[in-house]
């Protein structure tokens, strides 16, 4: 015979372990995961083999005076990254210009689709190292290579999202638009360009990642500026605080454009879309940790 | 009394529409394949257009070139002793990320708090640039494998730990429910419950992860490799050899497709029989 | 046959900002050759019981034994949608929630699958059944484990009509074959009234506000007048009792 038994559960914790369950909150798991990794590292180079691993104050260093503009380089991180911006606005503008045709005459006429699938694939799977080293050897060191790496590393997410999106425009609401007569103006503009809007987001932000990467991998080979230079340059003076310090530049900056980039502008195209924090907490949601059980006997009756 | 249930009209005999049906399919993947084969000989023209009358051989170099030049990287044997290098670092180094990064994204998946621990190390070598990465092991590991191996194993987990992760997050709890209200132990439902529902994301992450770890491998043989298809591409590339690299790029193409496309779909086939639009 | 013994059972469910009362004391016996129904309007805590009685969830108070003699019962579960593992044919998984294997187990799996007439589907996979079929495996799978007890959670309220009511007629069928003692929750007072020989009535916020034998002959007919008599004076006595005050 089994009981559930009589429990309380809204039952105060003593106050010993009140340290324990602080400690078992997800958000003292990050802190302690960062004051950890830092301290690990910093503690273990010492002991490394190889003097060419940086400790983070190295590295914290480092940044900071490339911040303060004081670096050995020949151009400041400021320098490097604007003209790496640049190039990459250039491509992905042109990226843009080529792709969104394209996209519109495969999503909207079949005989495109099959005309230009097969290269398009090719595209997306190309590695940008190989655009990289092909433009390289085609336009030499200069702004032309990676604003082509650019363009060549992003052209194919542009024109797969577009072509995506036109197939994805709901029927059944151009089915009520033409039903309700509505002006081929206004189906246009509240029909197609809204459901396009989030293959549009895709395709930015697939192409972006892409075209970052394949514009780095250029400006290391092909040219003699800009952030993927600069990193080569420390590679070659054996400088690894400048590699990993150049590194954390582009997490930050990968983040910013991230989070408050897409983020702000993702959330304001798609406003209508009911959030997610507006939905109310089921009651059955409990901790899937195994901490909060031991307060709470699981009582299995009939069975155990 | 008569009922008004039974069909009205009688149903048309189904022959000639069925015929009509697979005539105007036939048509239709005639007319597909056409403009395929036109896609390609457009493309194929377009290049050979190009290397005879717009711009030096040896910036472009006309296909006919580039195929001779693979027939010979074919035969010398030169294919297989660097494909084979490059095979191993990827097999190695995945191998270890499939592993490490399956365990972590098991964890992360059921637990909050090492979710919590380790998610942003995780993002971090998510969006840290490859060739960070190719460098820094370069620059510790200099020439030979081993650099490359680390590489691998490094960018390739996080595509694995974030795959299992979100497969953890959505097995489906009715499932487990029905699994312990049966009394069922947690060895059970692991095995009966979590893997099965887990192999597709397990195949995504091998996918990515290994189509990571293919870009990976050869970024790193670019820099620091005595061997392999990066080595190669690289040797190419400073002798401005374009007929070389475009030779390299395409047998890496045709192997890593025929990997992905072959080999790991017919696995995910199997492993998956049970869906119905597999099975099919 | 299992007895269950409730006894002042209390569940709340405690989030960020308030509590909410999901059963509130409730105390009843079942016993014997019993198809008890737990009847109530979406929201009053039928599926939060029916959990509580297998141990998926826990109470906050009160006690539940149930018993068969002199030990534990054995519980069979059937959810309201079937919950097969969809990688597993049909007889691995009633396989699957067996705690002991052999060709007897086997062979016991495949009567029940005959019983819900689906020996012949029992190497394939759930998802090339009906929905009614998956729930007859489901209620086989149930019956399989030969439990004392059996808990039902609306396990018809997703089949269209005429699949629910041939269902059920199995389900009868079934019950009046194995002897088990069922604990069968519904918001339809109809299949209630077609299926069971008592019916607990709970109110929102989980009260308990009626307890009735039902005193008719089976089998029922659903078109009969006297079940339709007895659904009618039950529908009367409900709307009275106004379940849907918290």
């Amino acid at each position: 015979m089994t009981t559930v038994g009589t429990f309380r559960t809204l039952a105060l914790s003593p106050p010993g372990r009140r340290v324990g369950s602080l400690l078992r909150h997800p958000r003292a798991a990050r802190v302690l995961s960062w004051v950890g990794f830092v301290a690990a590292w910093q503690l273990v180079v010492p002991f490394l083999p190889t003097d060419l691993v940086p400790t983070p104050s190295e590295v914290a260093v480092f940044m900071w005076n490339e911040l303060r503009m004081e670096t050995v380089a020949p151009h400041t991180v400021y320098e490097s990254f604007s003209l790496s911006f640049q190039r990459l606005g250039v491509g992905l503008f042109l990226a843009f210009a080529i792709g969104v045709p394209l996209g519109l005459l495969m999503g909207l006429r079949r005989w495109a689709d099959w005309f230009l699938h097969d290269f398009v694939v090719v595209g997306l799977a190309m590695p940008s190292l190989v655009w990289a080293l092909v433009a390289g050897m085609w336009f030499g060191f200069g702004d032309l290579a990676p604003v082509v790496t650019v363009t060549l590393a992003a052209v194919t997410f542009v024109v797969i999202n577009v072509a995506e999106g036109v197939r994805n425009v709901p029927k059944e609401l151009l089915d009520m638009s033409g039903a309700y007569g509505v002006s081929r103006y206004a189906t246009i503009r509240h029909v197609i360009f809204p459901s396009l809007m989030p293959f549009f987001f895709a395709a930015l932000r697939y192409g972006l990642a892409n075209a970052w990467k394949g514009l780095v991998l250029a400006e290391v080979w092909a040219s003699t500026e800009g952030a993927g230079w600069v990193i080569k340059f420390w590679y070659d003076a054996h400088r690894s605080q400048g590699i990993v310090g150049y590194a954390l530049f582009f997490i930050i900056v990968a983040i910013f454009i991230e989070r408050i980039v897409f983020g702000r502008l993702s959330r304001w195209v798609f406003r209508w879309r009911p959030s997610d924090d507006r939905r109310t907490p089921e009651p059955e949601a409990t901790d899937r940790d195994e901490a909060v059980p031991a307060a709470v006997p699981a009582a299995t009756p009939g069975r155990q | 009394m008569q009922t008004n249930l039974r069909p009205r009209r009688p149903a048309a005999p189904p022959s000639p529409g069925g015929d009509e049906r697979a005539a105007r399919r036939r048509a239709e993947r005639r007319a597909r394949w056409l403009w395929r084969i036109a896609g390609y000989v457009f493309f194929v023209g377009l290049w050979q257009f190009t290397s005879s009358f717009l711009v030096a051989d040896f910036i472009v170099p006309p296909p006919a070139v580039i195929l001779t030049e693979m027939w010979d990287i074919i035969a010398s044997g030169q294919v297989w002793v660097h494909f084979g290098a490059t095979l191993r670092t990827i097999a190695i180094g995945f191998a270890i990320a499939f592993v490490l990064g399956s365990a972590t994204g098991l964890l992360m998946g059921r637990s909050r708090w090492w979710e919590a621990f380790l998610s942003d190390w995780v993002m971090a070598t998510l969006t840290t640039p490859g060739l960070i990465f190719a460098l820094v092991t370069a620059m510790i590991f200099g020439l030979g494998p081993t650099g490359p191996i680390v590489a691998v194993v490094v960018t390739s987990f996080s595509y694995v730990t974030v795959n299992v992760v979100e497969g953890v997050k959505a097995v489906p709890r009715d499932l487990t429910d029905m699994a312990r209200s049966f009394g069922r132990g947690p060895a059970q439902i692991l095995r009966h419950v979590y893997l099965p529902f887990l192999a597709p994301y397990f195949f995504t992450a091998t996918r990515y992860g290994f189509s990571i770890a293919w870009k990976i491998a050869t970024l790193a043989e670019v820099i620091v490799g005595t061997a392999g298809i990066g080595f190669m591409m690289r040797q190419q590339f400073q002798q401005f050899s374009m007929r070389g690299f475009l030779a390299w790029v395409l047998l890496f193409f045709a192997f890593a497709l025929f990997l992905e496309r072959v080999v790991l779909q017919r696995r995910m086939r199997h492993v998956l029989r049970w869906r119905p639009e597999v099975a099919r | 046959m299992a007895t269950i013994k409730v006894t002042d059972l209390r569940k709340e469910f405690v989030t960020d900002t308030s509590t909410v009362v999901a059963i509130e004391n409730v105390s009843f016996e079942v016993g014997g050759h019993e198809f008890v129904s737990v009847v109530g309007p979406s929201g009053c805590g039928k599926s939060t019981l029916l959990n509580i009685l297998s141990g998926i969830e826990s109470a906050t108070r009160g006690t539940v034994d149930i018993t068969e003699g002199d030990r534990q019962a054995k519980l069979g579960y059937v959810f309201q949608s079937a919950r097969l593992l969809p990688w597993r044919s049909v007889i691995d998984n009633l396989l699957f929630v067996q705690s002991t294997r052999g060709p007897q187990v086997r062979a016991r799996c495949e009567r029940y699958l005959d019983m819900v007439q689906l020996a012949h589907t029992a190497r394939q996979y759930p998802g090339q059944l009906s929905g009614g079929m998956q729930q007859r495996v489901g209620i086989a799978r149930a019956f399989s484990i030969e439990p004392d007890l059996l808990l039902m959670d609306e396990p018809f309220s997703h089949l269209d009509a005429i699949t629910a009511r041939s269902l059920r007629r199995e389900l009868h069928a079934m019950w009046q074959e194995t002897r088990k003692t069922v604990l069968f929750v519904t918001h339809d007072v109809s299949e209630a009234v077609e299926l069971s020989t008592r019916i607990i009535m709970l109110a929102r916020g989980g009260r308990l506000v009626a307890d009735l034998p039902v005193e008719l002959p089976f089998p029922r007919d659903p078109a009969s007048d006297a079940v339709a008599l007895a659904r009618a004076d039950l529908l009367r006595r409900f709307e009275s009792l106004d379940l849907l005050a918290t």
